[in-house]
C-alpha cells in the first residue's frame, strides 16, 4: 500500500489554489516521475474545485483513490493513495493536516498563497509517516469519530464533470501540466 | 474490490463485421512498429487471427497460400517450428503452426514425423516438457506437447504416464495448478493442465468441486473474470477460466449473463476488436478470447468452439477428435 | 543516414554503460521529436533514459540486423552481436531468439554469466514481468551452478577455494532475492517474479532450513504492506510447506539431500518450532484481516494455514 501525494488546496470562488504539496513517487519509473507529479497536482486541484464545502469524497481513477476533504472555510486537502490503503486512515490524515495547517498559516494568505510563499513544513513528514498506516496513529481510535456514510464515492473522475465537459479539454487547458505531460497523457490514454 | 465499472453506453451487441474487418486488416500493417514488436510470437498471432475468423465464418478472407508458405519456412532442422522466419523453434509456435494447418486441413505442409520427433525429444525424465532445447520447464509446455500430438494423432510417441505424473505434481491445495511443482495456481496454467488431463484421458484426477469453486470465485461484480485473487478482470480470462470450467463440467457455476455483458463491453465500436478491459487498446489475442468466450456461453452467431483446443468444433470433427470433458 | 543515426545511438548506449557501471534502471523519456545535436540517450545518476522518438527507429533496426544474422544473410562480429542483442532486449525483452543468441555467446565464453544477469535485471526494471527474461535468468543460473560444482569437485580445489565458491553461491542467491523483490514491488501479484523466487529456492538453496526461516522473516513485513498481493502470500505458503517437509519428514515425504533427520522421529524441538510457526501465521492472518478488511488474498491465505494445520 502506498500514499503518493498529499496536498493542501484552497477552494477559491472560480478556481482551486495549490498551497503546499508533498509527493512520494519512488514507485514510479524515474523518467515518468515529473509527469506523474504534474498529473497528481492537476487531479488534486480539479477534485477540490468540484467538491462542495464541508464534504468528504473518494474518487476512483484507474488504480488510484483520491480522498478529499474540503472544510466549511474552503480550505481543502487531497491525498492520493492506491486502492489497498485504508480509506479511514486517509481521512484522519486529512483532518489532522488541515487542522495543523490552519493553525500555522494565517487564513489571509490562503486565497493568494503558493507553495513557495507558504511556510508549512510538516507535509513531507506526514506523508512519510503515514506510508505505513499501522505506525501512524492508533487506527481504530478515530474510526468512531468518522461517519463513513458521509463520504461520497465517485467511481470515475468523469463523474465529477459537468454535462458536456471533457477531461481531455481540461487537460489541454491546465496550467499544472507541461507540454511533455500533455503529450504523455495523449499517448497513455488508451493503453491502460 | 478491484474491478471495473461498465459504462451505460458500453457496447452490448456483438459487432461481428467490425471484428472481421479488424482482423483482416491487421496483417496488412506489416511495417508498423507494433507489428515488429510482436514478431517474436507471430505464429501464435496468426493462429489467434485465423481461429477467430473461422469462428465468425470469415476464414476465406485470409491469405491461405501465403500463410501456409510462411509456416513451411518456419520449420527447422530439429522439426520444431519458430514464431517467424529467422527465429528459433519452440513448442509454443509448433502447436500454433499445427493448429493453423488443421484449420486449413493441410497438415502435410509440415514434415509431421519430424514435428513428432521434436516434441518427443523435449520430454524430460520426470515426465515434464521443456519449451525448447534450452530446457525451461512449464506445464504450459506439457499442454503444447500433448495438444500437438493429439492433433497429429501421435500421442503414443511420448511417455504419457510420466507426463501425467508431472502435471499432477503441480496441483495445489486449492485444486488449481501452477507452472511447476510448488508454484501458485493461475487460471492460464489451470487451462493448460485441465486441457492436458482431458487429452490424456485423466480428468478423473482433478478435484472438480474444489477447482470449480476456485474458478467461479474469479467472477467479479462487473461480470468479468480475473486470473487470480484480487487482480483486475480481463477478457482473456473469459477463455482460460470458462474453458477450464467447461472441461470440468462446472460452467453453470458462473453468472453467464453478466460475463457476456462484460465481454461485449470490451469491444471497440470504432476500430473493431476486443481489449482486455472496457476502453483499452484492442488486439487479436483478446479478440479471439472474447469471441471464443461468447461461443462457450452459447452465442449462436459464432461457431461452437472446443474448450480444450480452442478451435472450431467442426475442424476437430474433421480430424475425428473429441477430447473428454466432465459432465 | 538511418544507419549512421542508429549506430551512433547504439554506441551511446554502450558508452553510457562504460561510464557508469552502476546503472540500475532504464526507461523511455516521453519526447515526440528529436532535438538537434543532442543524443537521445540520457544518463541521470544511475538512470538511463532513451527518448521516445528514437525507439521507433532503433528497435526495427536492431531487430532486422539480428534476424539477418540469424538467417546467415549478414555477418556480425561478436562485439556487434553483444551490443545489438542488449539494445534489442532492453527495448523488447520477450524476443526469445535474442536471448538464445546470448546463450550461445555465453557457451563459447564471449559473455560471462554475471553480465547477463545484470542485463536481465535492467530489462526487468522496465518490464518486471517479462517471461523470457526470467526464463533466460534461470538458464544462466543453471550454468553458473554447473560451473561452480565442477570447480568445487576439481582435484586442485582446496578448503579455502571451496569456501569461497560456496560464499559466491550464497551471494548469488541473495542477489536473486533482491531482483525478485524489486520486480514484485514494480508489478503487483507478479507471477513470474514469485515463481522465479520459488525456483531459486528449489534449485539453489535446497534443504537449507535456515534460509527458509530467513525468507519467512523477510517477507513478513512485505506482505503486511501488500495485503492484496496473492503471490506474496502464496510464497509464504510455499515456505511453510517446505519447512514442514524438512522438519517432519515422515508426515511429508520429501527428498532430503543432507538427511540430518533421516531415521529419527520428529524431534520435540522441531515439533515446537512447527507449532509456533503455524501459530504465528494464524496471528498474522487475523491481525491483517482485522486491520485491512475486505481482502480476498488474506482470506485465501487463511484457508491455506487452516488446511496445513488440519492435514498435518
Ligand atoms: C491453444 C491455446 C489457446 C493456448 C496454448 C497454450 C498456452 C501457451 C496457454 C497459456 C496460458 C496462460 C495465459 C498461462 C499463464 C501464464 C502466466 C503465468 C502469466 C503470468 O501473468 P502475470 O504476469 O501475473 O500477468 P497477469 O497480471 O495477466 O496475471
Amino acid at each position: 500500500m502506498k500514499l503518493y501525494s498529499l496536498s493542501v488546496i484552497y477552494k477559491g470562488a472560480t478556481k482551486a489554489n495549490l498551497l503546499k504539496a508533498a509527493y512520494d513517487l519512488s514507485s514510479f519509473s524515474f523518467f515518468q516521475r515529473s509527469s506523474v507529479q504534474e498529473f497528481m497536482t492537476f487531479t488534486s486541484a480539479l477534485i477540490v474545485e468540484r467538491t462542495t464545502q464541508g464534504s468528504r469524497a473518494s474518487v476512483k481513477e484507474q488504480e488510484y483513490l483520491c480522498h478529499v476533504y474540503v472544510r466549511n472555510d474552503n480550505l481543502g486537502a487531497v491525498v492520493i493513495a492506491d486502492t489497498e490503503y485504508p480509506q479511514r486512515v486517509c481521512f484522519t490524515l486529512l483532518d489532522k493536516v488541515l487542522d495543523e495547517f490552519s493553525k500555522q498559516v494565517d487564513s489571509i494568505d490562503w486565497p493568494s498563497g503558493n507553495p513557495e510563499t507558504i511556510n508549512y513544513k510538516a507535509l513531507d513528514i506526514h506523508l512519510a509517516k503515514y506510508q505505513n498506516p499501522r505506525e501512524a496513529d492508533a487506527m481504530t481510535k478515530v474510526q468512531a469519530e468518522l461517519d463513513e456514510t458521509k463520504i461520497i464515492l465517485h467511481n470515475t473522475m468523469e463523474s465529477l464533470l459537468e454535462r458536456g465537459e471533457k477531461l481531455d479539454d481540461l487537460v489541454a487547458k491546465s496550467e499544472h501540466l507541461g507540454n511533455q505531460s500533455k503529450a504523455f497523457y495523449k499517448t497513455a490514454r488508451k493503453q491502460n | 474490490i478491484k474491478d471495473v465499472i461498465i459504462k451505460p453506453d458500453a457496447p452490448s451487441t456483438l459487432l461481428l463485421d467490425k471484428h472481421a474487418d479488424y482482423i483482416a486488416a491487421y496483417g496488412s500493417k506489416k511495417d508498423d512498429y507494433e507489428y515488429t514488436l510482436s514478431e517474436y510470437l507471430r505464429m501464435s498471432g496468426i493462429y489467434w487471427g485465423l481461429t477467430v475468423m473461422d469462428l465468425m465464418g470469415q476464414l476465406h478472407r485470409m491469405n491461405r497460400t501465403e500463410i501456409v508458405e510462411f509456416i513451411k519456412s518456419c520449420q527447422h532442422e530439429s522439426g520444431g517450428v519458430s514464431a517467424s522466419i529467422g527465429h528459433d523453434p519452440h513448442l509454443l509456435y509448433t502447436l500454433s503452426a499445427v493448429q493453423i494447418l488443421c484449420l486449413y486441413d493441410c497438415l502435410d505442409a509440415l514434415d509431421v514425423d519430424k514435428v513428432v520427433e521434436y516434441v518427443k525429444g523435449l520430454q524430460q525424465d520426470d515426465g515434464s516438457f521443456a519449451g525448447d532445447k534450452w530446457g525451461e520447464i512449464d506445464t504450459r509446455f506439457s499442454f503444447c506437447a500433448v495438444a500437438t500430438l493429439a492433433l497429429l494423432g501421435k500421442m503414443e510417441a511420448i511417455n504419457v504416464d510420466k507426463a501425467v505424473e508431472f502435471v499432477l505434481s503441480c496441483m495445489n491445495f486449492d485444486g488449481g495448478f501452477g507452472c511447476r511443482p510448488g508454484s501458485e495456481s493461475h487460471a492460464g496454467q489451470i487451462y493448460c493442465c485441465t486441457g492436458f488431463l482431458s487429452l490424456t484421458g485423466q480428468l478423473h484426477q482433478v478435484n472438480a468441486d474444489l477447482l470449480g469453486w476456485w474458478l467461479c470465485e474469479r467472477q467479479l461484480p462487473s461480470g468479468g473474470l480475473n486470473g487470480r485473487p484480487e487482480k483486475l478482470p480481463d477478457v482473456c480470462y473469459s477463455w482460460w477460466v470458462l474453458a477450464s470450467l467447461k472441461i470440468i463440467g462446472k460452467i453453470h457455476w458462473i453468472d453467464k449473463g453478466k460475463l457476456r455483458a462484460f465481454i461485449l463491453a470490451c469491444q471497440d465500436e470504432e476500430t473493431g476488436g476486443f481489449a482486455d478491459r472496457p476502453g483499452d487498446m484492442v488486439d487479436p489475442f483478446h479478440t479471439l478470447f472474447g469471441v471464443a468466450g461468447l461461443s462457450l456461453l452459447g452465442d449462436e452467431q459464432v461457431k461452437a468452439v472446443n474448450p480444450v483446443l480452442c478451435m472450431p468444433e467442426d475442424v476437430l470433427q474433421r480430424r475425428g477428435l473429441q477430447p473428454d470433458t466432465l459432465s | 543516414e538511418l544507419d549512421v543515426l542508429v549506430q551512433r545511438v547504439v554506441k551511446d548506449i554502450t558508452n553510457a554503460f562504460q561510464k557508469n557501471p552502476n546503472i540500475d534502471e532504464i526507461g523511455v523519456i516521453p519526447c515526440p521529436e528529436a532535438r538537434y545535436n543532442r543524443s537521445p540517450i540520457v544518463l541521470v545518476g544511475n538512470k538511463l533514459g532513451v527518448e521516445s522518438w528514437c525507439v521507433k527507429f532503433l528497435l526495427p533496426y536492431v531487430h532486422n540486423k539480428l534476424l539477418l544474422y540469424r538467417q546467415r544473410k549478414q555477418w556480425l562480429d561478436r562485439e556487434a552481436l553483444v551490443n545489438i542483442t542488449s539494445t534489442l532486449l532492453l527495448l523488447n525483452p520477450d524476443f526469445t531468439t535474442a536471448w538464445n543468441v546470448r546463450k550461445e555467446l555465453l557457451q563459447c565464453g564471449v559473455l560471462c554469466p554475471q553480465k547477463d544477469l545484470y542485463l536481465g535485471k535492467l530489462a526487468l526494471s522496465k518490464f518486471p514481468k517479462s517471461p523470457e527474461t526470467w526464463i533466460h535468468r534461470r538458464w544462466v543460473l543453471q550454468q553458473l551452478m554447473v560451473t561452480r560444482q565442477k570447480q568445487q569437485g576439481a582435484p586442485e580445489a582446496d578448503i579455502d577455494r571451496i569456501q569461497q565458491l560456496s560464499e559466491q553461491a550464497a551471494q548469488t542467491v541473495q542477489q536473486e532475492m533482491r531482483v525478485c523483490t524489486d520486480a514484485a514491488n514494480r508489478y503487483p501479484s507478479n507471477y513470474n517474479a514469485w515463481s522465479h523466487r520459488i525456483w531459486v529456492l528449489q534449485h539453489m538453496a535446497k534443504g537449507n532450513i535456515k534460509f527458509l526461516h530467513d525468507e519467512l522473516a523477510s517477507t513478513r513485513p512485505w506482505v503486511s504492506m501488500h495485503v492484496s498481493d496473492h503471490s506474496g502470500f502464496h510464497y509464504r505458503q510455499f515456505l511453510i510447506q517446505q519447512l514442514l517437509a524438512e522438519l517432519s519428514p515422515q508426515a511429508h515425504s520429501s527428498t532430503k539431500i543432507n538427511g540430518a533427520h533421516a531415521g529419527h522421529g520428529v524431534e520435540t524441538e522441531d515439533l515446537s518450532t512447527l507449532l509456533q510457526l503455524l501459530q504465528e501465521e494464524m496471528e498474522l492472518s487475523s491481525d491483517l484481516i482485522k486491520t485491512f478488511p475486505g481482502h480476498e488474498a488474506l482470506w485465501c491465505h487463511r484457508r491455506h494455514v487452516f488446511y496445513v494445520w488440519q492435514n498435518w
